[in-house]
């Protein structure tokens, strides 16, 4: 095959495959010209914590099923709808605290095994295609569970130019959270307690030719407000009663970098995946994750896409597994996702289409450990997760 | 559609190849309806029959093709202009005469489809008497239609082929290639060559299909928009393949009327294609 670098032969595949049904991805924007009505059932299950690294409590960690239900339908030439609905119901233990065991090796004290608790979360997106070259996209949300409130709005707004094969983006995004945690197994740290986060992100997508297009976007998080767990617990060892309420700063600045991309490679019948994403905050974490993806097409109705992710994140300035004194700044948790650890994530989804559905089922295994990170690590969180996920569902077009 | 409709598909099922092959073909059928120039109610009448008067609001599918035709016309820098279908009010190729300059210089005026609007949503042409038509590519995007329908239908082998312009959804079961005879230019019974072909569109454009000789010369049907002439000079026909048969059939149409530079723009296009020269001599770059 030669190298494809005809500029009349780019311009003209890219406005033959604008052409409604001509490609699966839509390169002009337009309005779902179908109603598309999608359900997934997953079952998230992570790993018992290990006996060694137990110290009391449950050992069976979160199980989490979830229904999800997604509505895209036209509301008129120029505009579109998406409304998500998911129903999330979880039981099982969580981590607690961390103490010193034997050694000074850290054991992992869990919360006793909650009861089922639910959640529900509703995500509506208006887009408005101004023109075929812009859309606005207008976005609300709202979450409910127990001992947890959230409203969250959103705008956005993404312009394509096509003689440079060319889209911009750009967003901000808002959200107001109410925390009343609830006494149960394990004692709260406060009754009441609010948070908000403010977002923007900018974005660039390019194609580069008929079969490879990059994306790349920044975007930057404040929050405000309550930022602990309520629900965890640190261990000072010099102090007389040495469990303490989990505390961080009240804001926090994170900073994310992600690009992607992609690449269709004809001889296979295949696509390449890769994605890059670099998140750096004001805690002093700095993570990298990088997923590599192979999304193979099997006749005209069968793909499978398989892909493998990898991890690694340094520790927030105030997290230590237990801490030997309390700290000048009064800061301290053993949160293990604070912790400095890396992960690995293997993904295999089989998509088939059947006339206007499209039925896929997905499992996904993933395990942090201190191995896979990118530095030394020199005390493991005995914290860290593993979990399994599958999940089965259809989209269906009318 | 003009000329022979084949459909070549291999399926599980007598029942799944039927529901496939009815699909296509009121696929097929449908946009016959909505873009044939022949049909007073089609969306290309409607817009023609408001010459010099209004815009017609389209539908995406029609803005989509507008569109592919705007940058057509753009890459071939005027040569593919879906406003020069006028120049047959003027050129009969079964008469045996050259029509007068000065009714070819008239024709010549209601041409130009940088003159037309196109804002995206709305066609408007300026003058009454211009008209738009989708005949140079109508054909080959009904074939890749037609070819989607059968996929969509689970279909993964086989082909679909509208008068010569044929898009190859797979390859025989066994995995071996189509192997699909092209014409010879002035003996059309006979093949000239062959080309194998496992996926995607293959199309020919050729100076056989309407011509006439008038006095020893040959004044074929591919009419130059800007002279309002037929191309002399080009190849005797050209075959593109290309992943869409649309595209293949403008990368074959544009060579023909890009006459001696015909070479120049197949070369640049970086797509396999077989050119024949009047004399027979066969160019492949496959």
């Amino acid at each position: 095959m030669k190298q494809q670098n005809s500029s009349a032969l780019l311009a003209l595949t890219s406005a033959a495959l604008a052409l409604p049904g001509m490609s699966g991805k839509a390169d002009a924007a337009a309005p779902a010209s179908e109603p598309v009505l999608s359900y997934h059932a997953s079952h998230y299950r992570e790993a018992d914590i290990e006996r060694k690294d137990h110290l009391g409590g449950s050992r069976e960690r979160y199980e989490i099923d979830t229904h999800q239900l997604g509505l895209a339908a036209p509301l008129s030439r120029a505009t579109d709808i998406k409304l998500d609905l998911m129903v999330e119901s979880m039981c099982g233990a969580s981590p607690w605290y961390v103490q010193p065991g034997a050694g000074g090796k850290p054991v992992q004290a869990m919360s006793g095994a909650s009861i089922k608790e639910e959640r529900y979360d509703i995500q509506g997106r208006l887009n408005q295609f101004v023109s075929s070259d812009t859309v606005l996209s207008y976005m609300a949300g709202y979450s409910d569970e127990d001992d947890y409130e959230a409203v969250n709005i959103g705008f956005e707004f993404e312009h394509t130019i096509p003689a440079r094969q060319l889209t911009l983006s750009a967003g901000i995004g808002y959200s107001d959270d109410e925390l009343e945690p609830t006494q149960g197994t394990t004692p709260v740290s406060v009754l009441k307690a609010e948070k908000d986060n403010l977002t923007l992100f900018a974005g660039l997508g390019l194609v580069v030719d008929a079969r490879t297009a990059v994306q790349t976007s920044l975007s930057v998080s404040d929050q405000q407000g309550f930022l602990s767990d309520p629900y965890k617990l640190v261990y000072i060892a010099s102090q007389n009663n040495p469990l303490y309420a989990d505390s961080r700063p009240d804001d926090r600045r994170q900073w994310v970098w992600l690009t992607r991309f992609r690449h269709f490679v004809p001889a296979a019948n295949a696509a390449f995946h890769a994605d890059y994403r670099y998140f750096d905050d004001d805690w002093d974490i700095e993570s990298h994750t990088l997923e590599l993806g192979w999304y193979q097409n099997i006749g005209p109705t069968w793909r499978i896409d398989t892909s493998l992710r990898w991890y690694s994140q340094t520790a927030a300035f105030f997290y230590a597994p237990y801490f030997l004194s309390q700290r000048a700044d009064g800061y301290a948790s053993s949160d293990y996702r604070l912790s400095p650890y890396g992960a690995l994530g293997l993904r295999v989804k089989a998509v088939k289409k059947l006339g206007p559905w499209q039925l896929s089922a997905e499992f996904e295994t993933y395990s942090a450990k201190a191995g896979y990170s990118l530095d030394d690590v020199d005390v493991e969180n005995p914290g860290l997760v593993e979990f399994n996920t599958f999940t089965l569902g259809f989209d269906r077009v009318f | 559609m003009g000329g022979p409709c084949e459909l070549k598909l291999y399926g599980a099922d007598s029942q799944s190849l039927q529901r496939a092959a009815n699909a296509a073909m009121t696929e097929v059928k449908r946009l016959e309806t909505k873009y044939s120039r022949y049909r007073e109610d089609s969306l290309v009448s409607r817009i023609n029959q408001q010459a010099g008067h209004a815009a017609v609001s389209v539908d995406a599918e029609t803005a989509a093709l507008l569109n592919y035709a705007d940058t057509a016309f753009t890459q071939s820098e005027g040569l593919f202009d879906i406003t020069s279908g006028v120049l047959r009010r003027v050129w009969d190729f079964k008469s045996g005469q050259l029509p007068n300059e000065s009714a070819v210089a008239d024709c010549r005026r209601l041409i130009g489809w940088q003159r037309v609007l196109w804002d995206g949503e709305r066609c408007g042409l300026p003058d009454a008497g211009m008209e738009i038509d989708f005949g140079g590519f109508g054909k080959e995007y009904a074939a890749d239609r037609a070819a989607a329908v059968c996929r969509e239908q689970g279909i993964a082998y086989g082909l679909v082929e509208l008068g010569g312009d044929i898009h190859v959804i797979g390859p025989h079961p066994d995995g071996s290639p189509w192997q699909i005879g092209l014409r010879h230019p002035r003996r059309p019974e006979e093949p000239i060559d062959r080309v194998s072909v496992s996926q995607g569109g293959l199309a020919s454009s050729g100076d056989y299909e309407r011509f006439m000789i008038v006095e020893g010369v040959r004044y074929c049907h591919l009419l130059n928009p800007k002279t309002g002439w037929p191309v002399t000079e080009s190849p005797a026909q050209v075959s593109v393949l290309a992943p869409l048969c649309l595209v293949a059939g403008t990368g074959a149409t544009v060579a023909m009327l890009k006459a001696q530079s015909s070479r120049q723009w197949l070369e640049s296009l970086e797509l396999p294609y077989v050119s024949i020269a009047s004399d027979g001599r066969v160019t492949r770059a496959l």
